[in-house]
């Protein structure tokens, strides 16, 4: 595969707050058993991608620890293989300011992989999408980048990185940080195909002028000036944009609800990947009522539960009630207590007869390691 | 050229059908049958070998191994891919001078005495591929270096009634055993071989030699070796091991163990952090447990659609139990479906089953003769068509 792949694993961290106070947002736990990252690196993976670089800046003691070696997602490579990429392991003397710094980074990686194509994405955009026809498609137009797209409603209130305006099939005009004014509107999935020597180039040149932002000063600003030209390549399965604790708690639980949604994201034939914690299956007890939830393994249920997400190992106690919520990794909660539109994070232990009540707009959140 | 040793490595016999466990074991080896969920038999053995310390496994094949062969792989899900040492297949092989099957397991053994020479060890124990057991071999271990002994047998304490289903050791105060009795009829001792043996390697790398050279033997460690090592006066001593044990190569059995994992006081219990058993991961996501659905007193592993009603029962990776099914007292192995209005009930569906809408199999024990009651087992990769009726102790 002629196709290296980038990820950007602290893009957006400010957007959620408290859950990536300790973490990068690739190592943001969805869905159960899943980190973001799981989903854009299974994606390269099961497209044949044998060298990813991840792009980290800080917070990536977590997303080290998840990764390990990288044999669950089958990158423990001889020729390649997963590159964690930080940021002293460029020689910059301070932490980046966007994208196009952020590959700065990855200049050693990039520099020495084979490859003569690289594959750029965000880690918050969730899908299960084959790069080996995004490249096809990118050889097959002649173009110098060709964006990933979806086609999204006209809707004020959602920006997009990257807007694009299409005629006969060529891209028109960008717009960066704009919301899509049309029905059908192609957006950027935070996926870039472009050739691995016009990337350096173009790197080298914003860095030493001081630009930063791969969207503005590269893509919209090269587009403009006539440097290269843009194509498009639609995706046309689902996908899940994560861009703030509202929308990641309500994705979490539209893929309850939504099995047509699962089906696609967890393709049997091209199956996303996760570490392995060796967990016993979960246990349902004969007090346990279980209603619409995803459960992952190890978990001990004594409790109801309704609508929510329980990641591995958690324990519910006996007449505990758990609505619309989620639990993450190894969190215990007693006995009695009410659990509506919440999000525990990681080994939270919540006491006997304790209430936690959020909205579904505003869940309540419970940091990580916390005693409530 | 590394020279390095081993103390201690393992010998796995996983050559065996288990002709007992049927359909289950129709094209392939016993220790690769499925358990408790996302488990297969020779997950316990490989897991307590890296919770005991010992990194070096030669896991003997003959029968069917395929299925074995892709599960144990490079070893890493038991962190047994090692640079030296680690897990390896050992299938019989082609010898310039003469080439056999494994004829019994002291053969097979003896086959790969190259193999155990590579790592130079001290200690050889030797493991099969049918119990369900946690124990951490390095105790056996040191026990086996504190009596000095040549040839230490694991053995369990079982109620007297029961003694003369298995191979009994007689033992005098010490520990030392005198005697071997297989399946005794007036057994003298409770004290019951859990198959599983340390031998210093000098010692049986000697009775191997012999054992072979000797017309008429049928070449098995409970047979030939040890009563050899016995009869010329060697050091052999029994190990009380204390804790769960359970062989599973009958279907009874096999279910019986299934069902251990629901109850608190069988001892069984596998969610132990300083103790995790491994087992290859497949990437399955996280169950999904419908609305209208009822799991009582049940495990399911991960991957699986829960739509109806499962009790008492053990739901294995990526299973789909479709509304109004009845799922009671059962194990249901990986990748089967069972579809709307179906009753399943003290049963053992196997792996890539399929079971068509209204279909009923097995049946509560109160309701049949006792003599005619049993566990109704539906084999591997088999599709039961819609309206079948499958009787208790019926085998497909």
């Amino acid at each position: 595969m002629n196709l290296a792949g980038v990820i950007f694993s602290n893009l957006y961290d400010e957007r959620f707050g408290v859950l990536t106070q300790n973490r990068t947002v690739a190592s943001l736990p969805f869905g159960g058993r899943y980190r973001f990252v799981d989903f854009v690196l299974s994606n390269m993976s099961n497209s044949g991608i044998t060298s990813v670089g991840i792009v980290t800046k800080h917070n990536y003691g977590s997303l080290m620890d998840h990764i390990g070696s990288s044999a669950e997602w089958d990158l423990n490579r001889k020729n390649g293989g997963v590159h964690l990429l930080a940021p002293f392991a460029s020689g910059m003397s301070y932490v980046y300011q966007g994208k196009l710094e952020a590959l700065f980074s990855a200049f050693p990686f990039l520099e020495k992989t084979p490859e003569d194509y690289v594959v750029l994405s965000d880690s918050t955009i969730l899908c299960n999408i084959n790069y080996e026809e995004a490249l096809e498609a990118h050889i097959k137009s002649g173009k110098d980048v060709t964006v990933i797209v979806t086609r999204a409603k006209a809707n004020p209130a959602v920006k997009h990185e990257l807007v694009l305006t299409m005629q006969e099939g060529e891209v028109k005009d960008v717009t960066v940080d704009y919301p899509a004014t049309a029905d059908d509107t192609p957006v950027s999935m935070g996926m870039y195909i472009m050739e691995k020597k016009k990337i350096l180039d173009v790197v080298r040149e914003c860095v030493a002028r001081g630009r930063h932002h791969l969207e503005r000063d590269f893509i919209q600003d090269s587009f403009y000036s006539g440097k290269i030209t843009l194509g498009v390549h639609e995706f046309t399965g689902h996908v899940i944009r994560n861009d703030s604790i509202a929308t990641y708690f309500a994705n979490n639980l539209d893929l309850i609800t939504n099995e047509e949604l699962r089906r696609d994201l967890f393709n049997r034939a091209r199956p996303i990947y996760t570490k392995v914690r060796d967990e016993v299956p979960s246990f349902y007890s004969p007090q346990s009522t279980v209603a619409d939830c995803l459960i992952a393994d190890g978990c001990r249920i004594h409790g109801d539960l309704e609508k929510s997400v329980l990641f591995r190992d958690v324990y519910v106690g006996r007449g505990t009630v758990i609505k619309n919520s989620i639990i993450m990794q190894g969190t215990k909660i007693g006995e009695g207590c009410y659990i509506e539109n919440a999000i525990l994070d990681k080994n939270v232990t919540v006491s006997s007869g304790v209430k936690l009540i959020g909205a579904a707009t505003a869940p309540c959140i419970v940091e990580k390691g916390e005693t409530v | 050229m590394l020279r390095k040793s081993k103390e201690c490595i393992a010998i796995l016999l996983a050559g065996g059908q288990g002709s007992r466990l049927m359909v289950l074991t129709e094209d392939m080896a016993k220790p690769a049958v499925a358990f408790g969920g996302k488990y297969r038999i020779i997950d316990f053995p490989l897991s307590n070998c890296v919770n005991s310390g010992i990194d070096t496994v030669g896991i003997l094949t003959q029968y069917q191994p395929l299925e074995l062969n892709a599960y144990v792989g490079t070893g890493r899900p038991w962190g047994l891919n090692r640079n030296f040492g680690g897990a390896h297949i050992l299938p019989p092989y082609a010898k310039s001078s003469k080439s056999e099957w494994y004829k019994g397991t002291a053969n097979a053994v003896y086959q790969n005495i190259p193999f155990i020479e590579n790592y130079d060890p001290e200690y050889v124990l030797i493991l099969s591929g049918d119990h369900i057991y946690k124990m951490d071999y390095s105790k056996m271990l040191d026990f086996h270096k504190e009596k000095g002994s040549d040839c230490t047998i694991a053995v369990l304490e079982v109620p007297m009634e029961e003694a003369s289903r298995f191979g009994i050791m007689n033992t005098n105060p010490d520990g030392s055993i005198y005697e071997f009795e297989e399946k005794p009829k007036n057994p003298k001792s409770n004290k019951a071989s859990m198959g599983i043996y340390i031998f210093s390697w000098k010692v049986l790398r000697e009775y191997l030699i012999r054992d072979e050279a000797t017309e008429g033997s049928s070449n098995d460690f409970g047979k030939n070796v040890i009563p050899a090592i016995l009869g010329d006066g060697g050091k052999v001593y029994a190990y009380p091991f204390e804790g769960y044990w359970k062989d599973v190569g009958t279907i009874k059995s096999l279910w019986e163990a299934n069902m251990d994992l629901l109850d608190p006081a069988s001892g069984l219990n596998l969610r132990d952090p300083k103790f995790k058993i491994y087992a290859r991961n497949y990437a399955q996501p996280s169950s999904y447990i419908a609305d209208g659905s009822k799991i009582v007193n049940s495990y399911v592993a991960e991957g699986c659609t829960i739509r109806g009603r499962v009790e008492n029962s053990i739901i294995s990776t990526a299973c789909t139990i479709e509304e109004d099914v009845v799922i009671k007292g059962s194990v249901i192995m990986p990748n089967t479906t069972v579809k709307k209005g179906s009753v399943v009930k003290f049963s053992i569906l196997g792996e890539n089953v399929t079971i068509g809408r209204n279909v009923h199999i097995g049946g509560e024990k109160e309701y049949y003769p006792e003599d005619t009651w049993g566990i109704a087992v539906i084999g591997k990769n088999k599709t039961i068509a819609d309206n079948t009726v499958v009787a208790p102790n019926e085998i497909l």
